[in-house]
């Protein structure tokens, strides 16, 4: 038998806060979706780029540095110092053509780039990813090609996760603040009811209602309307990820990887309506056995 | 401790007993002074009285719902304020209350409403089904057993409100004008059922205005007037 088919002892029609409380938990459970979603999705990008740029550097050799001869010569000195460092396991100058195409998100599909004088790129994969190393590196780099710019990707990596802590804090934040909106808006419409039906809880006394019994049926009125609210919520999250998903896949993968959502995003997703019902009962029985303590 | 007693054990004193118990709304006035009165087991009593004296006030100390402002009250022994609150749902579970106004629940259908004691006890749904239905059958309303209490008459509502106050067989039955809504017949079946009820072992009170139904059976009357009780034999006494 369900708790939606259950008899209640309360009256539940006409009940309006009941529902105020399921459209809170609506709103609630949306927004700990997109939490939740942000969460694993940034969890997801972080864990992607750190992959893919610890222990790599990039050497840029700017054009100025081509007084000195050609940019090319300072390309070919700088690998021929690297291939022989102790520290290094690999360097490859990157062609030409795949700069072109890292420039074209931010620069367009105009041929023009095609004539624009670009700086080299050299990727360098490192024996081992710690700062000794691309200290080392650095030095010998620069003695080869003075101008080289080189960038370890730390700065970059460092304002992501910075800006994913931000929308992190954000969203909890506006979690927190949904959840004690509905903490309270249970607590004073459980208030209300318990006014509303304070003859039917009379009632329930007389013949021997235990408190427990009575804030049971309220906490049981809560998680019929959590429960409702709550799929409902979940329910209107489903197109708001689609569409998200949608914009994210139109921007270019190289900026925007493919995050692969994991086991424990699907069980968080699942859990936040049983969450917000719980809090929803558990607030509910609390404030019953709360009002009813201080009574005949 | 003179009425301490083990669990479950039997219990011999008085049902119920009041002493020196004072009941005031508010600021009022005394509703009720200095009433001492003691209930033994098994017995049978009229409450009397003018209407506004108190009856309901004095019967709605009995079950629990207000606290007095003054004096003691003893539920089958125990001193009621005194006991945890925890034990009051213990002790009203012994009690059978008949409302004036019947305070059925009106999204409950009949059946429900009279299966409330025994479901808030935690009783079985077999014996249940089969004891409500035993009892509604008696009352005369077997073919309204799904009726919501909207669609009863005044008559068939007391007649429910007095089935879910006898349906757990209760040690101590307070009726409050419990014949007030119904014809002379069903008011002499239904207090045909009281009797049977208080032959089996339960105390009852109800309280009354109706002069003639307390002249046609031998019961002792609780007599309440200006705040002051005083109990009279009945006036033929010999049951
Ligand atoms: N809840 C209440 N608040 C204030 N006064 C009350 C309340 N209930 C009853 N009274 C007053 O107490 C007195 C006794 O009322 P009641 O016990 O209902 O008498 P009866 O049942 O004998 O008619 C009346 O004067 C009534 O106005
Ligand atoms: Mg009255």
């Amino acid at each position: 038998m369900s708790v939606f088919a259950m008899r209640s002892d309360l009256p539940l029609r006409g009940d309006t806060s009941g529902r105020f409380v399921a459209l809170l938990v609506m709103v609630l459970v949306f927004v700990g979706a997109l939490a939740v979603t942000v969460n694993a999705y940034v969890g997801g990008l972080l864990d992607n780029w750190n992959r893919s740029v610890t222990g790599t550097l990039t050497i840029q050799i700017p054009l100025s540095d081509a007084r000195n001869g050609d940019v090319n010569a300072a390309v070919a000195r700088v690998i021929d110092v690297l291939s022989r460092h102790p520290a290094v396991a690999h360097a490859e100058a990157v062609p030409r053509a795949k700069v072109i195409a890292l420039l074209k998100p931010w620069l367009g599909e105009d041929d023009a780039v095609n004539d624009l004088p670009l700086p080299a790129l050299i990727d360098v994969e490192l024996r081992a990813a710690d700062a000794g190393a691309v200290d080392a590196v650095s030095t010998s780099v620069k003695t080869a090609a003075p101008g080289a710019v080189i960038d370890d990707h730390r700065v970059w990596l460092t304002r992501v996760v910075g800006l994913a802590n931000g929308l992190k804090i954000v969203a909890i934040a506006l979690m927190t603040l949904v959840t004690g909106a509905l903490g309270l808006t249970i607590i004073f419409a459980t208030r209300a009811s318990l006014t509303e039906f304070a003859q039917v809880i009379e009632v329930l006394h007389v013949v021997g209602a235990k408190d427990g019994y009575i804030a049971g049926q309220f906490a049981r009125r809560a998680l019929i309307q959590g429960l409702l609210g709550g799929l409902a919520g979940l329910v209107l999250y489903a197109p708001a990820l689609a569409l998200v998903a949608w914009l994210a896949a139109r921007v270019d993968a190289e900026i925007l990887p493919t995050v692969q959502l994991t086991p424990g995003y699907w069980v968080a997703m699942t859990a936040l309506p049983f969450a917000a019902s719980l809090l929803a009962t558990v607030t509910a029985n609390m404030t019953v056995r709360r009002a009813l303590a201080s009574r005949v | 401790m003179a009425f301490s007693r083990k669990k479950g054990a039997e219990f011999t004193g008085d049902t119920v007993a009041l002493e020196g118990v004072e009941l005031r709304y508010e600021d009022g006035p005394r509703v009720l002074a200095d009433v001492n009165l003691s209930i033994p087991q098994q017995s049978f009593y009229f409450l009397t009285g003018p209407s506004g004296a108190g009856k309901t006030s004095l019967l709605s100390l009995m079950y629990l719902a207000k606290r007095p402002t003054q004096g003691r009250i003893k539920l089958f022994g125990e001193d009621v304020w005194e006991a945890k609150r925890a034990r009051l749902p213990v002790l009203r579970r012994r009690l059978g209350v008949v409302f004036q106004d019947f305070r059925l629940l009106d999204h409950m259908t009949a059946f429900d409403n009279v299966a409330l004691p025994l479901r808030v006890a935690g009783a079985g749904e077999i014996t249940l089904q089969r004891n409500v239905s035993e009892l509604l059958k008696w009352v005369g309303l077997e073919d309204s057993m799904n009726a919501l209490p909207t669609q009863l008459s005044g008559g068939q509502q007391q007649r429910v409100a007095i089935a879910r106050a006898v349906v757990h067989r209760p040690k101590l039955i307070l009726a409050d004008e419990p014949t007030g809504n119904v014809d002379d017949t069903i008011a002499m079946r239904l207090m045909m059922l009281f009797v049977e009820l208080n032959k089996l072992g339960s105390s009852v009170i109800i309280a009354t205005h109706n002069e003639h139904l307390v002249a046609r059976f031998p019961f002792p009357r609780i007599h309440l007037e200006n705040g002051k009780v005083t109990v009279h034999e009945p006036a033929g006494a010999n049951p």
